[in-house]
């Protein structure tokens, strides 16, 4: 029996016990800081031994080997570059102090980069960079591997498949997830175990970072979903500062006690991380070292997952829209952004597809005389951040699909696997390395089978082939193969038996390209749609279509609700109400006044709305500069009252000024032919000073003041003296308006003031930004605001007194 | 010495209350109709979906501290008492920089012309406190190695432009961390660019201090 078996086996009858930390404990033996902890071990091999020796003694089942930062990079650091031998040597160390009486798990940790797309470790690097180390172990004689106290999903990866590529050792990778429940890198524990099960781990679970209270949710919440035994190693309690040290508060009683809540659970493997002794680990091993171990609930799972999410595929869950957007075809302002190695529309269509309710995102960069690999790499990288949907990689071409699945931070889904043969053999293994599911698409070398009895024998023979790699019909989604019926009137009707058949006989998730049902007709939308509602009556699972046809998304929650996966039709309505409410934002609650109605809409930011209110009350005989004077101004005033008594906050305040300025623009060619045109209340030159690009105050400033009857002259942000200067000789404003964000350029400002006061212009000069004072604004000879409402005061009372003084001059 | 470790994407929980209180939002005062709080979580979902956040960080022993002067290995040095105050019991720092990236900025300088000012300034707001937060996670990422040597970084950072840290330290913080192998520049008055991007300074405590 190998190694393997054997500790499945012993899983089999009881909860396996870990040891605790090594850390701490080497600390406590004198490890001083700043020291290189795996070359200070071999160098005081009596101190990790004991430690070793101690948690075997206390019951441990299995030991990790001290080589958690063994590898090239961590080594490197200390100047250390025989990584191999290093890590041999840590494995005899480990093996001499404990024997035959406790399993040997090599130990590898993050390298402290994070892996592409998250970082700027290249993925073949990090996996070249754990081969290494893994070799180093192997060599040492360890039993299994551990991948531990890992953050980022892709370097978890990186690890699993180095271990992979090399043995098929047992191999436990345990992630470490903040009291948030998520890694720092936002995957949370669901998603990295769909990740890293399929991906061929052989136990999956947490460590550090919390302790056992945090990890019994974590467990929890990962074992209805797990087909591996899982791993909990938390901390004594969390971290606290006591004094001048950092202490973990839980005593090895409180800490065991935990073990049994850990173990109902469903916790497979259990030991401790930071804080925890020798003592921790004998108690737990006397509280929970026979309590009864869970095992899996589930062989395999229909899921897929992201860095960041997991959508399983429950027979109860609503069907799925896989958006087909990413796709060249026909598309040739996408085809030539992939060809010149632009992604942003495809950065764009993700998220438009992802807002408008794509569960899945269909990936298809295949244009001609394209670099279809480096393409995909891209798109997977760009695609792996910039949105959390699974990803659906469809290409005929089988080096795309396997250079995508290595690098793809999750469980992808692959389009498609045929009975080709080429295929079958090719793309199968790929599939099974890398735990993809597939779309089982019912076609052979030399026949698209037109009925569904044929396609269900292609759909068994596909299958059976899969079967001997591993796969189950939870791994397989079998796709209906949709045929237009423009060139068979009976091509709808055998695509919906085989789907039904399927769904409901073959017990398999389904899929349909919708939208090839209507080729060649016209009116295509409606057929689409009515095949939709058909197909989700069969059973179907998904469809790949494009989520922003509102029809069709609407027909699917609809369906949804008949086939009882919307339960008491929550999302149907939810989704309905969202509808009403935009709707109910045009039209006006109650009967009022024109006036009032303006007036309400300034005070609530009503800017869709504003120009209609103003053309009915102009057509009901109001006169412009009434509707100014008499309703825009008093409600613009009433907007910044509510400002300064802080019931408004500033989008509120904004989105007044911005209701007002629609509703002016409106009114202005009415009001120059009312009154011959209304005399200004002033000239402000606005400016953000030389060296500063920061001018959305500036912007806030102008629409306030513009709202007041202020003529704005907006010079733009990074403006020099002199120009600000040349403005003034021209403009002859009433006052100008200086805005600087940083302490370095707030000194400009000084600068243009006095070059005016030297040219011999006498106009006020106002300051404002984020680090300017009024202390430092009456300092260089200037007044000061602090925001948009008080500059319309403060400008008032400037040119109130600017005048008098002109005029008493 | 520990290399500059770059982060190509981080990813953060909006911050939300941190948000609305950058924009002025007073618990139990202000007062946000639905359909305007539905307009303003709209903007920040859509921030949230143009900030693609960069960050790095680099751990640095301290040669000395004199008086006001942090001095580094290389003979690269930061000026501030406070700072040094901060630090006087750390023999390490951890320097870092994140940037929203240029996307955010397109997107608020198109608003705030005029197009949709409301939009702007909740664009504005969001991105500011995002990559505000994002040093949080820089913090966590760095707290997170340290564990393991039963050592920690302060509670407190550091920015260039406050107390008596001059701005100008910027540019030596902008060539330490080599910001520009995550998009970002810096201009002559040490602004830097794309705006939403920031650095930080922290000290290492010593184990047992």
């Amino acid at each position: 029996m190998d190694k393997k078996q054997k500790i499945l086996n012993l899983l089999k009858r009881r909860i396996l016990i870990l040891d605790g930390a090594t850390g701490t404990e080497l600390q406590r033996q004198g490890m001083p800081s700043g020291v290189c902890p795996e070359v200070w071990c071999l160098e005081n091999p009596a101190a990790i031994e004991d430690i070793h020796r101690a948690y075997q003694k206390a019951g441990a089942d299995i030991i990790y080997t001290c080589a958690f930062g063994a590898n090239r990079l961590k080594l490197g650091q200390y100047g250390f570059t025989n990584v191999k031998e290093i890590n041999k040597q840590l494995v005899v160390l480990a093996r001499r102090a404990v024997g035959n009486r406790a399993l040997i798990a090599g130990d590898i940790s993050s390298t402290g980069h994070f892996v592409e797309p998250f970082g700027d470790l290249m993925f073949e690097e990090a996996v070249d960079i754990f081969k290494e180390q893994v070799r180093g172990l192997l060599a040492g004689g360890v039993d299994l591997f551990v991948i531990e106290t890992m953050m980022d999903i892709q370097e978890a990866r990186a690890a699993l498949i180095a271990v992979k590529e090399i043995t098929d050792h047992f191999t436990m990778v345990t992630m470490t997830y903040e009291t948030n429940g998520y890694t720092l890198s936002g995957t949370d524990p669901v998603t990295a175990l769909i990740t890293l099960q399929s991906l061929g781990a052989d136990a999956v679970g947490c460590n550090c970072s919390t302790g056992p209270e945090a990890m019994v949710k974590f467990i929890a919440a990962m074992k209805p979903h797990a087909t591996v035994p899982l791993v909990a190693k938390p901390n004594a309690g969390m971290p606290r500062l006591s004094g001048k040290t950092t202490v973990y508060d839980m005593d090895p009683r409180e800490f065991a006690s935990w073990g049994k809540k850990l173990a109902a659970a469903g916790v497979n493997l259990i030991g401790g991380c930071c804080g925890t002794t020798p003592a921790h680990i004998a108690a737990l091993k006397r509280a929970s070292g026979r309590a009864p171990a869970l095992a899996p609930v589930r062989k395999s799972i229909s899921a897929v997952s992201s860095a960041r999410a997991f959508k399983i595929f429950n027979e109860e869950s609503p069907l799925l829209i896989i958006g087909e957007r990413i796709n060249p075809t026909g598309k040739k302002a996408l085809q030539q952004e992939l060809l010149d190695g632009k992604l942003s529309i495809v950065r764009q269509m993700a998220r438009e597809q992802e807002a408008q309710g794509a569960a899945l995102l269909d990936v298809n960069v295949g244009v001609h005389k394209i670099d279809e690999l480096d393409t995909i790499r891209k798109v997977i990288r760009l695609l792996s951040t910039g949105t959390s949907l699974p990803l659906v990689i469809d290409s005929p071409n089988m080096e795309t699909i396997k250079a995508a699945l290595r690098i793809y931070p999750g469980r992808a889904l692959i389009n498609s696997i045929s009975g080709e043969k080429q295929k079958l053999k090719k793309l199968l293994p790929v599939a099974a390395k890398y735990g993809a599911m597939f779309i089982l698409l019912p076609v052979t070398d030399n026949e698209i089978p037109e009925t569904a009895a044929r396609r269900k024998e292609i759909i068994r023979d596909i299958f059976r082939a899969a079967r001997s790699f591993g796969f189950s019909k939870d791994d397989v989604v079998v796709d209906g193969l949709v045929m237009t019926v423009a060139a068979n009137t009976g091509a709808a009707k055998e695509t919906l038996k085989t789907v039904a058949w399927s769904a409901n006989s073959f017990k398999c998730r389904t899929v349909l390209g919708l939208s090839n049902v209507s080729f060649g007709m016209p009116e295509r939308k409606w057929m689409n749609t009515a095949f939709l509602a058909m197909a989700q009556a069969a059973g179907l699972t998904m469809a790949i279509a494009n989520p922003a046809d509102r029809e069709l998304m609407k027909v699917k929650m609809a369906g949804d609700v008949f086939m009882q996966k919307d339960r008491d039709a929550l999302l149907y309505i939810r989704h309905s109400s969202e509808y009403a409410k935009t709707d109910a934002a045009v039209a006006p609650a109650v009967k009022s006044s024109p006036g009032q109605d303006i007036y309400g809409a300034i005070l609530e930011g009503n800017r869709d709305n504003i120009i209609n209110l103003v053309d009915i009350a102009l057509a009901a005989g109001m006169s412009p500069s009434g509707l100014v004077d008499d309703i825009m101004i008093p409600a613009i005033n009433r907007a910044g009252e509510l400002f300064d008594q802080r019931k408004y906050f500033l989008p509120q305040l904004i989105a007044s000024a911005e209701a007002m300025k629609a509703a002016l623009a409106r009114v202005e060619p009415r009001l120059k032919r009312e009154e011959g045109g209304r005399p200004g209340k002033g000239a402000i030159i606005l400016a953000t000073v030389k060296g500063d690009i920061h001018d959305i105050g500036k912007n806030i400033i102008s629409l306030m003041l513009k709202n007041h009857g202020y003529t704005i002259i907006d010079l733009g942000k990074d403006v020099p003296a002199k120009a600000v200067i040349d403005s003034i000789r021209r403009s002859r404003p009433d006052i100008v308006g200086l805005s600087a964000l940083m302490t370095t350029t707030m000194v400009n400002m000084e600068e243009v003031i006095g070059l005016a006061r030297a040219g011999g212009y006498s106009c006020p000069f106002i300051a404002g930004g984020a680090v300017v004072t009024k202390a430092y604004a009456a300092s260089i000879g200037a007044a000061y605001a602090k925001d948009g409402v008080e500059a319309v005061r403060v400008v008032e009372q400037l040119i109130e007194s600017f005048s008098k003084r002109r005029i008493s001059k | 010495m520990a290399p500059v470790l770059f982060f190509e994407s981080i990813s953060i929980p909006v911050p939300r209350k941190n948000i609305y209180r950058r924009l002025g939002f007073v618990k139990g005062v202000t007062d946000i109709p639905a359909a305007q709080q539905e307009e303003i979580e709209r903007y920040i979902g859509h921030a949230s979906s143009l900030i693609h956040l960069k960050g790095a960080g680099l751990r640095l022993p301290i040669t000395e501290i004199k008086d006001a002067r942090i001095i580094l290995p290389d003979g690269a040095e930061f000026e501030s008492l406070q700072l040094a105050k901060l630090l006087a019991n750390c023999n390490e720092i951890v320097l870092m920089g994140t940037t929203a990236g240029r996307e955010i900025m397109n997107a608020i300088e198109a608003d705030a012309t005029g197009a949709n000012v409301t939009r702007a300034i909740v664009l504005d707001a969001a991105a500011s406190e995002i990559v505000d937060a994002s040093l949080d996670w820089i913090m966590d990422y760095f707290n997170q190695s340290l564990r393991r040597e039963n050592r920690r970084l302060l509670g407190k950072r550091y920015s260039a432009g406050y107390g008596d840290l001059f701005l100008e330290t910027q540019k030596a913080m902008h060539h330490l961390l080599q910001l520009d192998r995550i998009g970002i520049e810096i201009t002559e008055s040490s602004i830097l660019i794309p705006e939403k991007s920031v650095t930080a300074i922290t000290g290492i405590k010593a184990q047992g201090s």
